[in-house]
């Protein structure tokens, strides 16, 4: 896209995210050492500025022109800290999977920066974005579509390693790729057989031996889960955990349902329409929700368990979520916000501590794009 | 396989009077290039009207092929019911002729599916696919049809229902999909409905919305209502009673409060274990260990004993019937398909 859309707020949308220490690379070699080095557990190793996608629509079939665009990521702001598990949650639609495109830099990004280790990743090419590439892995939704039918599994987990010869010789490439079918808990001896062979909890410790083989820093998990059965569910989740410890890795974990996202996540981010809503630790989010839209997501999972569904506040909103390519002015939740008043249409809601809850020792003290507001507890029984 | 004997006690207990739908002793295989597939191996439930039986299970448990052949959907062939009786108001449905069941299909029986979008035809207004109930089985004419599918659409609470009722599928959203494939269903004002995952492909805000839906229309028209899911959450939110399927069987039916306080069955147990709760952090999760069964090679004995953390020699050797489950205390029929439901009930 040729022009930058102007971005409707301003720059410090999101004050309270920590400051940049940027790496200014006079080189290649520098870069990539900066990229090599080393992250202190519990540093920020990712800090998403202000990032922007839009996606043009366009008409005309000979003379295209754009008459619009659709806003899937809308200038959003977070910190990956070094072996934390942050969580995005949101409905279709609402620009999380557009996030993990961006982060693994397939798609470009229409505004705003991508720090590792404080490098603009959106920025670097050649040497320097493939040693970032190298570190940042991915792991995807459907376990069927995303091995290649006609590879054997040593063929589909090797294959990283014929981009990035150097993590493993030539020599010991069956070797290693046997160590990591051990590792996700498949039987080495697998590694000639095909994807259909397995099911589809093995082939998602497929997907995530293929994420793994370039011992990666940060793994960005869209939707892991989502296509398995619950039996089989809780045993990749359990891998994933594991994994986590022993290979120090930061995960993004994207996914639509809530339960598994407080299981497995540190600090958790709602979504919506392309903004981030809310961002706090999994408890301030969970327990102490102060934006309306994370009140009625959280009161609208059904809980297994019929006791406690009675004493339960539902939230039910009313209508669907608007279309991204027109989102309404202000707050893009207005519109099926119970609590939207003039000032909602008028002004976008920062996302920050709100007002009344800075310098308060509270769980609600923590990041919340909302004018109104207001911690309500949706999750627990009265 | 099952022992016939306790099947036979199980059957010919005499239903409750208000029972509508009853389901005996089904039986369904698929003849596959690969071999014989089993997917459902004796299964016995009743609904009766104003009940709302859940049907949980995993991929493959035969959960919709049930559904199906109760629907006289089924694919014949490949798939072929081998034996039992569904009784529909007392009448056997499978020694009906085709043009019969035909007439109970939509006028006495609905079904909600899953996607919407594939289960609505592309080329017809929702209008016209609404209307065709009426024109089908009602005699109506197009133009009267017309002003129900307006009523019908604003009964689920579309918006704008006299001006959307000219457009198409693609023309409305995942929610709006789906509340059409629920007034279709609710047209002719069916006894029976099967909901076949009516909200997975939804998000949740809206899964909730379509839910209240149905269970409002339920209680409106009195109707029984199967609802077939792999979600817990989404069961413990509207069952009256749950029938829980594993390998084509029926594995443990109870009323919903009952399985979700103390599950009696090992395989019930794990799931319930293996889900992350909302409401607090959990430490590690439980795994139930291994994969379903291959539908072609079902293991002898209780089709579980391979993955249940409790099985002895006898669960490999042989199958339990569906146990009677008493206790103090319990005042509904409860049951389970497990040698040791009294352990795995004391937990």
């Amino acid at each position: 896209m040729a022009e930058v859309p102007k971005n409707d707020e301003p720059t410090d949308a999101t004050p309270n995210v920590s400051e940049v220490e940027t790496v200014d690379a006079e080189t290649p070699e520098e870069a990539v050492a900066a990229i090599e080095a080393p992250v202190e557990r519990g540093e920020p190793i990712l800090q998403v500025r202000n990032l922007v996608k839009h996606f043009p629509l366009t008409q005309g079939v000979i003379v295209k022109r754009q008459i619009g665009a659709v806003k899937a990521v809308d200038g959003i702001s977070f910190d990956l800290y070094q072996g934390e598990t942050l969580g995005i949650v949101g409905e279709s639609g609402c620009g999380k999977s557009t996030v993990a495109k961006l982060l693994m830099t397939l798609e470009q990004a229409t505004a705003g920066e991508v720090f590792y280790k404080g490098q603009d990743i959106t920025k670097l090419s050649g040497r320097a974005l493939k040693a970032v590439r190298r570190n940042i892995q991915m792991v995807f939704q459907d376990p069927y579509t995303s091995l290649n039918p006609r590879m054997t599994v040593g063929d589909i987990i090797g294959e990283p390693f014929e981009i990035h010869p150097e993590v493993a010789p030539k020599g010991s490439r069956r070797q290693k790729v046997q160590d990591l079918l051990d590792v996700v808990g498949l039987n080495p001896e697998y590694i000639n057989r095909y994807p259909h062979q397995f099911s589809g909890g093995q082939r998602q410790r497929i997907g995530i031996a293929r994420g793994l083989a370039l011992n990666p820093e940060i793994i960005i998990c869209d939707e892991p889960v989502s296509a398995l059965d619950v039996s089989v569910q809780a045993q990749v989740i359990n891998l994933m955990e594991k994994l986590q410890d022993e290979f120090n890795l930061s995960y993004l974990f994207i996914a639509h349902d809530l339960s598994i996202v407080r299981h497995i996540s540190d600090r958790v981010g709602v979504m919506y329409l392309g903004k981030m809503a809310e961002i706090g630790s999994d408890e301030q989010i969970y327990d102490h929700p102060t934006h309306p839209y994370t009140q009625a997501l959280l009161s609208a999972v059904p809980v297994p368990d019929p006791e406690a569904r009675e004493g339960r506040e539902r939230i039910i909103l009313t209508g669907d979520v608007p279309s991204p390519a027109n989102p309404p002015s202000g707050c893009r939740f207005r519109t099926r916000c119970w609590k939207a008043q003039d000032k909602c249409a008028q002004e976008v809601p920062l996302l920050a501590i709100p007002e009344r809850f800075v310098d308060q020792d509270t769980p609600a003290a923590h990041e919340s794009a909302c004018h109104f507001a207001e911690e309500k507890d949706v999750v627990h029984a009265a | 396989m099952a022992t016939p004997a306790s099947r036979a006690t199980a059957a010919t207990a005499p239903p409750p009077a208000s029972t509508l739908l009853e389901v005996r002793d089904l039986r369904v295989e698929f003849h596959t290039r690969d071999g014989v597939a089993k997917a459902v191996n004796g299964v016995d439930y009743a609904v009766a009207a104003g009940e709302t039986l859940a049907v949980l299970g995993e991929s493959g448990s035969g959960k919709s092929v049930t559904a199906q052949a109760v629907m006289g959907i089924l694919d014949v062939p490949p798939g072929r019911i081998t034996s039992g009786e569904i009784l529909f108001r007392g009448q056997d449905l499978l020694k009906l002729k085709e043009e019969e069941r035909r007439k109970i299909r939509g006028a006495d029986m609905a079904m909600i599916f899953q996607d919407a979008l594939s289960s609505l035809n592309p080329v017809l207004s929702v209008g016209d696919q609404l209307g065709e109930m009426f024109v089908v089985h009602r005699g109506m004419s197009r133009k009267d049809a017309r002003a129900k599918a307006v009523e019908l659409m604003d009964r689920v609470r579309i918006p704008a229902a006299r001006e959307r009722v000219t457009q198409y599928p693609h023309q409305f959203s995942g929610g709006m999909r789906q509340r059409i494939m629920i007034a279709m269903a609710m047209a002719l004002e069916p006894s029976l409905i099967i909901a076949d995952e009516p909200t997975t492909a939804l998000d949740v805000t809206v899964q909730a919305q379509v839910m209240d839906l149905l269970a409002e229309l339920q209680r409106e028209l009195h109707m029984g209502l199967i609802l077939i899911t792999h979600d817990l959450g989404v069961v413990a939110d509207v069952a009256d009673r749950i029938a829980v399927m594993y390998a084509g069987r029926i594995v443990e039916t109870a009323p919903v409060h009952e399985i979700y306080r103390a599950p009696a069955h090992p395989y019930t147990k794990g799931l319930l274990e293996s889900i992350p709760r909302l409401d607090q952090k959990g430490q590690d999760l439980f795994a139930i260990k291994g994969l379903p069964p291959n539908l072609m090679d079902i293991p002898p004995g209780c089709a579980f004993n391979p993955r249940c953390p409790m099985a002895q020699d006898v669960c490999r050797i042989e199958d339990p019937p569906l146990f009677h489950v008493t206790y103090e205390g319990l005042t509904a029929e409860r049951r389970s398909a497990c040698h040791f439901w009294k352990e795995t009930l004391r937990g």
